[in-house]
């Protein structure tokens, strides 16, 4: 392609060889030569001297230094302007070796590692975020840059904390404007079906937020306690594991999940002390697991339909009862005789203040 | 093999009205360190053995309606016992240590003869207690330590002596049953007004009681709910300052000669 430059020979045409040149034309005007002329001749071809000039500046080559092109003969300078390389990095002309990188030709002393500015022309280089680096560079980059983000956009890293997520890849933020109010947007900016807004106009357009993380729900969304929550973040107030839609149970504007709701508030079991799970006997002020509703006495199993006696407020069966000594169930009668004279009495007298 | 398996899985164990007279007759039939739960309610146990602590695993024993006079020390160091019945037998005193139980929550020491020399010193240190049923004994008083209950929920002191109760009762703040009928009680410390005990799922029984007239007024006409409104009283409070303690004659005790507790028992 480049041709190079050649010494051109320059002849001065004189008596002895004008007898030899009356037959020849001039290569660019097709015109004889008189024995006035200057004439040049390069590589078996003869021009006039005035026609022998650089194809695009119609000057004579400065120093006879032509290159020449596609037949074409260009003075140094334009051919450079016309058909070399610029150097990415310099801006100069490239003359002799190439090199060609990064969708770009640069000298091989500009073509440099970004960090350590060594030259990459011999030793090979490695593309790292847009940047190219020599093998050193590369490893420790690739070390450092571990864990965070590159954009997808720019592909430069994005600082620790600084990237946004969109479609599920991350940028930095100020490629991109709020759809709503065009500011560029930062960090805190919110995916709502596939755009991207600002913070104050994504909180403007009613999307609940996480009564937990403060972050706005995309997904499924629990409401309870008067709040909004993440599913993973509606949790129990006391041992913090998420409902994930199982039963829950408020109090006192918490949450609880059934055994420490029972924990701090009742229908624990009298008898086993835990809390009672599904079905509940509740009798004599008390509450019981069904499995746990027994005689106090003998620990024989009581159902809904067996019928007990009450003694000291525990459920006591008929063989047990029975089996109190004379003068206890003598007493036990007299009592609950004496209850229901009471109670009748104070039922038909009108409460006093 | 079936059978081992069987075996492997009976963890309660219940042997009620079968006339043992020796615990050793049932403790051939017991893995010791499996069974859960022991009945062995209206029998004719005198005594338990000291080696009852190798029980590790058990969770409730019912030894209701026997004639235990005396139990083994041994027995508060069973690791797991949350239900202990020894109700309705001869006890005359508890065995030194007695309160130590690690994780003891319902004792029922209903119809012994048990009074307060018959406890312990550390008898009201078992912090996991949630029920004690002392009803059908011979207390007179109840000593002031009892404040050292505070899981105690329910408190049985049915049918005893009692002629005065420690206001320290007022401190066992979860308490919600409480029983003090037929004692001797004429006042009522106005401390107990702290508690919580008239409404649902609450317990209060007074009945029974030589109360002073402001009170047996206030029972008469309201029950157990005006009787506890008016301790609640400035008026009462300062009466019950003025009070003393000897003011009033002592009522003598019921009757106990028909308690099948007493039979072949020495009285003191």
């Amino acid at each position: 392609m480049v041709c190079g430059g050649m010494e051109p020979d320059h002849h001065h045409i004189n008596g002895d060889l004008a007898h030899g040149f009356e037959n020849m034309v001039c290569v660019r005007c097709r015109d004889g030569f008189s024995m006035q002329d200057q004439m040049v001749n390069s590589s078996g071809e003869v021009w006039h001297s005035d026609c022998f000039v650089c194809a695009q500046c119609f000057e004579p080559f400065p120093d006879g230094i032509y290159f020449e092109y596609e037949g074409r003969k260009y003075c140094e300078h334009d051919f450079h302007v016309l058909f070399s390389p610029c150097c990415g990095k310099c801006n100069e002309f490239i003359v002799g070796r190439v090199i060609k990188a990064m969708n770009a030709s640069w000298h091989p002393a500009c073509f440099c590692c970004e960090l350590c500015n060594k030259q990459l022309a011999d030793v090979g280089f490695l593309r790292n975020a847009g940047r190219a680096l020599c093998r050193e560079c590369n490893e420790r980059e690739k070390a450092a840059g571990h864990g965070r983000y590159v954009c997808h956009k720019c592909h430069a890293m994005i600082d620790d904390g600084q990237h946004i997520k969109f479609r599920g890849d991350s940028f930095h933020p100020y490629h991109f404007k709020c759809k709503r109010c065009n500011v560029e947007l930062t960090t805190a900016s919110r995916e709502v079906n596939g755009e991207l807004y600002c913070l104050r106009c994504h909180d403007t357009m009613g999307i609940p937020i996480c009564g937990a993380c403060h972050r706005p729900i995309e997904e499924r969304v629990i409401a309870a306690l008067g709040k909004h929550w993440h599913v993973e973040h509606f949790v129990c107030s006391v041992c913090e594991k998420p409902f994930l839609g199982h039963r829950h149970y408020e109090r006192k504007g918490l949450a609880y999940c059934e055994q420490h709701f029972h924990k701090l508030y009742g229908n624990l079991c009298f008898r086993c002390g835990d809390p009672c799970c599904g079905e509940v006997f509740q009798a004599l002020q008390k509450t019981w697991c069904v499995k746990c509703f027994a005689c106090s006495f003998c620990d024989k199993k009581l159902d809904q339909k067996t019928k007990f006696y009450e003694f000291d407020m525990k459920p006591t069966c008929k063989r047990c009862y029975d089996r109190f000594p004379t003068e206890l169930k003598k007493r036990i009668s007299e009592s609950l005789k004496d209850r229901d004279v009471e109670n009748q009495r104070r039922s038909m007298s009108p409460a006093p203040k | 093999m079936p059978k081992d398996k069987k075996k492997e899985e009976v963890t309660e164990v219940e042997h009620v009205d079968r006339n043992i007279t020796l615990f050793s007759q049932v403790s051939h039939m017991i893995e010791a360190e499996t069974i859960t739960r022991l009945t062995l309610s209206h029998n004719k146990l005198t005594a338990l053995p000291a080696n009852i602590a190798d029980l590790i695993s058990l969770t409730s024993l019912n030894l209701w309606n026997n004639q235990i006079e005396e139990l083994p020390s041994s027995i508060s160091s069973l690791p797991k016992l949350k239900i202990l019945n020894i109700g309705m037998n001869k006890l005359t005193i508890l065995p030194r240590g007695f309160g130590s139980f690690p994780v003891l929550e319902i004792l029922d020491l209903t119809y012994n003869n048990l009074s307060e020399r018959s406890l312990p010193g550390n008898f009201f240190f078992m912090k996991t207690l949630r029920a004690l049923y002392l009803g059908d004994n011979d207390f007179e008083m109840l000593p002031g330590d009892v404040e050292n209950l505070e899981n105690l929920q329910v408190l049985v002191l049915r049918e005893n002596d009692l002629l005065t109760l420690p206001r320290e009762l007022g401190k066992l703040t979860r308490l919600r049953e409480l029983h003090i009928q037929g004692n001797r009680l004429a006042m009522i410390p106005p401390e107990l007004g702290n508690l919580e005990l008239i409404g649902s799922k609450l317990v209060l029984r007074l009945e029974h009681n030589p109360f002073i007239p402001r009170l047996q007024e206030q029972f008469d006409a309201n029950g157990a709910a005006g009787v506890w409104s008016h301790i609640r009283t400035d008026d009462y409070r300062y009466f019950f300052g003025r009070q003393e303690p000897s003011s009033t004659p002592v009522p003598p005790k019921r009757n106990k000669e028909k308690k099948v507790s007493r039979k072949g028992i020495q009285q003191a």
